[in-house]
């Protein structure tokens, strides 16, 4: 027998379907989520993306200087290269021209930039500028401007800053992406390395993953153990423990690192007692600090914590009775522990890995203090750009690069472990 | 609203409306801030109305302000080469009329502008906006019971790792060092900084020289450094900046000698931002701290010397000049015999070619 099946709608005690009546309500609770959620969205939005997408454009923007020289660098992308040693003569008028008139400030600043592409522009241009500017103000404008300008400063006619120039003529350059890998421009703008002895920004990423690599395996290392320790101790001494993991991480940075300083020097606490021991030689004393030691040493201790709450918290919900039924089942201690306790503990050893990792990757404060020579870390160089020699288009390089690794490891991340795997407490 | 919320806003409102006319100064804190707040801020006609704040060099922020809109520093005291960068941008505002008609002129009738040429410096687009500070020097200090025989008495000396063994203390930033390696390797002192401006491969020659003491070298980043460097005898001398070890052998007892040799001279302006809330009564203190007698008085506090000229003649006349009756002159870097062996560091080309020197000295350090 057929059971009819009505076709018709269902309908709620108003007359209004079922359907539509869920609907609307749905909608009303999605608004109210949203409107829940608007306030943090915005500020996500207003400190977060807007912010990194200011540095992105940054990063490739060349705009204040093409707006400075608008005419010299349109005579300049006609200038044939194989054919002339120097622009041609338009070039150097429009130049003139764009000195005389040019807003003072508008020029201060496309000289800062100019500086980047080649070291002199700045004093090359002012210099210039102040003949330019008399030679104006007296009505004098020379027949010939290219020998004009020559005459003005001889390096004019020295081809290697005009090849420069080639750099900035677009409203959009990859130059920075290229400064920030020791890579830069020659004159017919084909991507060449740096000199030899002005490559430094390689040398500097893969110490910085280094340092950072190896500052997560440590504390790794030494976390574990300590994590587990807290986890596993009764409530009374874990409280006690855990007081002495706490209360460095609430020390100020700048007192950790100078207590290490002390303890590390050749002069310092651990090589006078080991001296003192006669396990060293007053000559041999260990050179620990000023280093790439150094910089490990403090950078582990100091994020350290980092390590171990999230591992503890983790920990700390893994039921004892899961080791002891492992055992029970036959399991050596060993291959209970390695079967049956650390696949369970990875969701904190990753959080932890993750975290220690992209804090140590912008660190720069304490490397400097601690590291000596080898103490330079990326975002020292971001720093000193930003403050030093104001050149944001490579400081936005240098940080969107700096993101784009974080991401990539990110990526490794979630395709080896999982993203869901991860548990901050 | 209940009459003591009422009371609470008015009050923060006075004092928020208060603050908003002191005068802020960005300084670099520390015994330096607090020689600037005796010296130039206590002897002002309104000392509260003078305001310091810290920041840690650089133009950065002064740029996020004026490119924000949002100033709120007035004068910030600037290194000479953020002076001409400042200025240049018009992040600082040109003030060369104020400054022709408001200094205060040296005893001779010198404008201010020539007292400082007096001293062995030469104009740069710094000057159009800002007033002289002080000079402050990158000096080789060392503790002499380190040296119980001959003591190091020159640049070659600090080069000489046979005839001087032990470590020396360096920066990790190429101004300074550079210029002292010059005057190692042979160039006079006053003549360095046309060397390293007109001469091809003038770098390449400091860089060899610096080669020969890498190995021996301790680097250090915080001004503080150089002197726990040196008292722990983790290296037997360093470069340091002079008023901290000033303050070392006036406040604390030590008993550094200096090699005044092949010293780097560098200078401090006070600068006026542009957009600063208080222009007005920030050009008036600027003209204050920069008088002879401003100047002359800082040197009571911190062992930095006066960019102008007659500073000099007033500290010399009323020595014993420094803390506890102590004379200060044996500490003044500026002094005319010693300028005669110094270097005056040249802001302009450091100012082109910096960026390019630092990397070049960071790829050397790092290798």
């Amino acid at each position: 027998m057929e059971v009819p099946i009505s076709t018709a709608e269902l309908l709620t005690t108003d007359g209004v379907p079922l359907k539509q009546s869920l609907k609307k309500a749905e909608r009303k609770n999605k608004i109210r989520a949203f409107l829940l959620v608007f306030p943090l969205l915005l500020f996500i939005i207003v400190t977060f993306v807007m912010p990194i997408g200011d540095m992105l454009l940054r990063s490739v923007d060349d705009t204040q200087i093409n707006t400075v020289f608008p005419n010299t660098f349109a005579e300049f992308k006609k200038w044939d290269k194989e054919k002339d040693e120097l622009p041609p003569e338009e070039v150097y008028k429009a130049l003139f021209e764009e000195l005389a008139y040019g807003d003072k400030i508008q020029v201060g600043r496309a000289l800062t930039r100019m500086n980047y592409s080649k070291s002199g522009w700045k004093s090359l241009i002012k210099n210039t500028s102040r003949a330019i500017k008399k030679a104006v103000k007296k009505n004098e404008f020379p027949d010939s401007y290219k020998d004009f300008l020559i005459t003005a400063n001889d390096k004019w006619a020295d081809p290697t800053f005009w090849y420069a120039m080639g750099q900035m003529v677009n409203n959009q350059t990859p130059i920075y992406y290229y400064n920030a890998i020791d890579m830069t421009y020659d004159q017919d703008q084909n991507v060449i390395r740096q000199e030899e002895n002005r490559r430094v920004y390689v040398q500097t990423w893969i110490k910085t993953l280094k340092v950072s690599v190896y500052v997560t395996f440590f504390c790794l290392v030494l976390g574990f153990p300590v994590a587990h320790l807290l986890a596993n101790l009764p409530l009374r001494y874990s409280n006690l423990l855990m007081i002495f993991v706490l209360l460095p991480f609430w020390t100020s940075l700048l007192v950790r690192t100078t207590a290490w300083i002390v303890m590390l020097q050749q002069q310092g606490v651990i090589n006078g007692i080991l001296v003192w021991l006669g396990i060293l030689n007053d000559d041999g004393r260990l050179s620990m600090v000023y280093n790439e030691t150094g910089t490990l040493i403090a950078m582990t201790q100091i994020l350290l914590p980092f390590m171990i709450l999230p591992l503890y918290s983790v920990m700390r919900v893994i039921p004892k009775s899961h080791m002891r039924a492992a055992q029970n089942l036959g399991a050596k201690p060993a291959t209970a522990f390695w079967k049956v306790y650390l696949p369970q503990t990875i969701p904190g050893m990753s959080a932890g890995g993750l975290l220690v990792f992209v804090l140590a990757i912008g660190y720069f404060i304490t490397p400097e203090l601690v590291g000596g020579k080898d103490g330079k870390l990326i975002g020292s160089w971001i720093a000193y750009h930003l403050k030093t020699t104001l050149n944001w288009g490579l400081c936005a390089a240098l940080g969107a690069i700096l993101l784009g690794v974080m991401l990539v490891f990110y990526w490794l991340y979630n395709k080896i472990v999982g993203i869901d795997n991860i548990k901050l407490g | 609203m209940s009459k003591l919320l009422k009371v609470f806003l008015i009050a923060s409102f006075a004092v928020a409306s208060f603050s908003a006319k002191a005068v802020t100064v960005a300084s670099w804190g520390g015994a330096y801030t607090e020689s600037q707040q005796k010296a130039y801020a206590d002897t002002y006609t309104d000392p509260s109305s003078i305001q310091f704040e810290n920041y840690n060099g650089g133009l950065g922020e002064v740029r996020a302000q004026v490119e924000s809109g949002s100033v709120t520093w007035d004068l910030v005291d600037a290194l000479p080469g953020d002076a001409i960068t400042g200025c240049d941008e018009g992040l600082f505002e040109d003030i060369t009329t104020e400054i022709a008609d408001l200094s205060t002129p040296g005893p001779d009738g010198e404008s201010m502008l020539e007292d400082m040429e007096n001293n062995g410096l030469e104009y740069h687009s710094g000057w159009d906006c800002c007033v002289p500070q002080i000079f402050w020097t990158y000096v080789v200090f060392y503790d002499p019971d380190a040296f119980p025989g001959d003591k190091p008495s020159s640049m070659a000396d600090f080069f000489d790792v046979e005839k001087f063994p032990g470590k020396r203390g360096v920066h990790t930033w190429a101004t300074g060092i550079v210029e002292k390696a010059m005057v190692a390797d042979g160039v006079k002192p006053s003549a360095v900084p046309t060397v390293l401006r007109d001469q091809t491969g003038a770098l390449d020659r400091a860089f060899a020289k610096l080669d020969t003491i890498k190995d021996h070298i301790v680097f250090w980043s915080s001004g503080a450094k150089p002197l726990e460097l040196v008292k722990s005898g983790e290296v037997v001398m360093s470069i340091a900046y002079n008023g901290r070890v000033g303050a070392a052998n006036l406040a604390e007892g030590e008993n550094f000698e200096y090699i005044w040799e092949g010293q780097v001279l560098d200078q401090e302006y006070l600068c006026l931002v542009a957009g600063a809330p208080n222009r007005d009564a920030a050009i008036d203190f600027m003209m204050h701290a920069s008088t002879p007698e401003a100047q002359a008085e800082q040197a009571k506090y911190i062992t930095y010397g006066p960019m102008r000229a007659s500073g000099i003649p007033i500290i010399q006349a009323g020595e014993p000049w420094g803390p506890g009756g102590v004379d200060i002159m044996p500490h003044m870097p500026n002094t005319p015999e010693r300028l005669k062996v110094s270097i005056v560091s040249d802001p302009q080309w450091w100012s082109d070619n910096g960026a390019e020197i630092n990397e070049r000295y960071s790829a050397w350090m790092g290798n």
